[in-house]
């Protein structure tokens, strides 16, 4: 039977996971998002476009940083990114497609003949 | 590199010919199929945002200051979920354990407080899944995303009570690192849902 330290060892090494200090500047940044996200909600006078894509943009930033370094994946290999990557984006793609469906009906000017 | 990926394939049954550990791919693969799950839920919602005829409406039931409480919690169970992984990768098996106790408590709260939220949406707003387009889809989205965190809460209820019994070592580090991308993952997705659903005005 294997050694559990040297199996755990080995484990570290082959993704070359990040450290626990790194893992608490990530939990920290993401606190710190979260309460900008939070926060620019009653800040009174934001455009409503700037407001949305300010919000996106903060999700996005959140997504990743939890995925590549909570989920590891920005040590981890290429494969493994593939199988993710991949589905997101057709995942991303179905949400435009089924909005981008729903909308047509409303938004496209009728032929009248 | 391949040298490597050889000898783990001889000790380990788990190694298949890329080198990788079958059940983390698996566990990537399903991330990935789940992905597009939550993204056929989200576009629904979407879709029919603001398409309702009756209410209530969003802007009517949601309690942003507890919605934001619940996306606090998930985050800081992701960070316990590392810390776990980092203890038991240091054989520290009672940290991990207790780790992982903090880690199932936090998504505990999380599904109580979404018990809480349905439950005032339903008794004091009137807002059922069959009232509107906005109950309908915005129940099958967030009670999805629920019962996948219940799911994951037994999961590491599970993993505990090996650590307990003295049945979780350091040669457990890829089941418990499954458990983390799975947990991980349900994070994710309420970073989206709670951006998409109840920031974006």
């Amino acid at each position: 039977m294997a050694d559990p330290q040297a199996t755990a060892a080995a484990h570290a090494t082959e993704g070359g996971h990040a450290t626990v200090r790194t893992y608490i500047n990530v939990a920290i940044a993401l606190a710190v998002i979260t309460a900008v996200e939070v926060a620019s909600l009653y800040i009174p006078g934001i455009p409503s476009g700037l407001l949305v894509s300010s919000l996106l943009l903060m999700s996005a930033v959140k997504f990743f940083l939890v995925v590549g370094f909570f989920m590891h994946l920005r040590y981890d290999h290429p494969i493994l990114r593939a199988l993710f990557v991949g589905p997101l984006i057709i995942a991303i793609l179905i949400i435009l497609a089924v909005m981008a469906l729903f909308s047509a009906f409303v938004l496209l000017p009728r032929v009248v003949l | 590199m391949a040298d490597h990926a050889v000898a783990h394939a001889v000790h380990d049954p788990n190694i298949g010919n890329t080198g990788l550990d079958n059940r983390k791919m698996g566990m990537w693969a399903f991330l990935g199929s789940d992905c597009m799950f939550f993204g056929s839920l989200i576009g629904t919602y979407l879709a029919y945002k603001g398409k309702s005829i009756s209410g209530p409406l969003p802007h009517d039931v949601f309690d942003i200051p507890l919605t934001s409480y619940s996306a606090a919690l998930l985050l800081a169970s992701s960070l316990t979920m590392v810390l776990a992984l980092a203890a038991l990768q240091q054989s520290r098996v009672k940290a991990a354990g207790g780790w992982l106790f903090v880690t199932a408590m936090l998504g505990l709260h999380f599904v109580l407080n979404q018990v809480y939220e349905f439950t005032t949406f339903v008794l004091h707003h009137g807002l059922k899944l069959s009232t509107s387009l906005f109950g309908s889809s915005f129940f099958v989205l967030t009670g999805f995303h629920g019962a996948h965190v219940t799911g994951g809460v037994i999961w590491l209820l599970i993993l505990v009570s090996l650590a307990m019994r003295g049945q979780l070592d350091a040669r457990d580090y890829t089941k418990v690192e499954i458990t983390g991308l799975y947990w991980h993952f349900v994070d994710i997705v309420w970073v989206a849902i709670f951006t998409v659903i109840y920031l974006i005005p």
